[in-house]
């Protein structure tokens, strides 16, 4: 029993599970659900599609590197059961994994740090959009007390002074 | 699922270059064929100066299919095209080489000559 990746997000294909497709030059392709094969079917690179592993791989988004990795590989040779190398193994599987998905962790949240100013510019933004949904645009304008960013305050101002104009 | 008039691939270099299913073998009224079942077939293409010709009604095996092969293990497997190996009555194939990848199912049915000859198996 071996655990395949899938040809398209690199998923781990679990026995039973999924569709292999055999080419006519004998190259196998396996997916683990049919919205892979779906999207393998519609000629889909998996590398321009951005749900899949290779596009997260490509452009940065996951931990490419790692120590951890060099574990899980394919190996063509069957190894000699032993009870004490197999207990240390199943042992030693919880522990990588565990080490691996704090690096990977690790690694988003030091790529998502260096945005920081802009989600607060961004946050900024919708503050001073939405703030009607908030409070009717009526009463800030009879209550201009109200904590607002200051390019409301402004627009309010320049409404008035045009009504004086008019005037 | 190959049922009579479905157009097939010739997997061999018996000469046939496509055939068309005008029976299937092995039950009376039984509506499709699958990978490593016997029908007789019709040579819609043959190549020029080949023991077979256009029109001649042969037997021959399916090796590979669109739709879907379900394993025991749970393995689904699917191919490119529906494909048939043309074979005599004792089910020696009449060609010399195989090309493409086959199933493995076939082994167990007593196609290993074809098995054999195959390129790859899956």
């Amino acid at each position: 029993m071996r655990l395949e990746k899938c040809w398209f997000c690199s998923s781990i294909v679990y026995p039973g599970h999924g569709i292999q497709f055999v080419r006519n030059d004998a190259k196998i392709f396996r997916f683990c659900r049919s919205k892979c094969h779906k999207n393998f079917k519609m000629k889909r690179n998996p590398r321009k599609v951005k749900w899949t592993k290779a596009y997260r791989r490509l452009h940065g988004k996951d931990m490419t590197q790692d120590a951890t990795f060099e574990f899980e590989r394919k190996r063509n040779r069957p190894e000699r059961y032993d009870r004490n190398l197999a207990e240390n193994t199943l042992k030693a599987i919880k522990k990588i994994d565990k080490v691996r998905s704090d690096r990977a962790a690790g690694y988003i949240k030091k790529r998502l740090d260096k945005d920081k100013n802009k989600k607060q510019r961004e946050a900024k933004k919708e503050l001073e959009q939405g703030i009607n949904l908030v409070k009717a645009p009526e009463a800030i304008r009879q209550d201009p007390s109200l904590t607002l960013p200051s390019k409301v305050k402004v627009q309010v101002q320049v409404e008035e002074k045009c009504h004086q104009m008019e005037e | 699922m190959i049922q009579p008039q479905t157009h097939l691939n010739v997997a061999d270099n018996s000469g046939a270059q496509e055939l068309m299913c005008i029976r299937i073998i092995g039950a009376s009224n039984r509506r499709y064929a699958h990978i490593g079942d016997v029908i007789v077939a019709v040579i819609k293409d043959a190549l020029p100066n080949t023991p077979l010709e256009k029109s001649e009604v042969i037997r021959a095996v399916i090796v590979r299919t669109c739709k879907e092969l379900k394993r025991d293990n749970g393995m689904i497997i699917r191919y490119d095209d529906n494909a048939a190996v043309v074979i005599d009555q004792e089910g020696n194939p009449k060609g010399t080489r195989i090309f493409g990848a086959i199933a493995r199912e076939l082994r167990q049915l007593n196609f290993t000559k074809i098995v054999s000859l195959a390129p790859e198996v899956f």
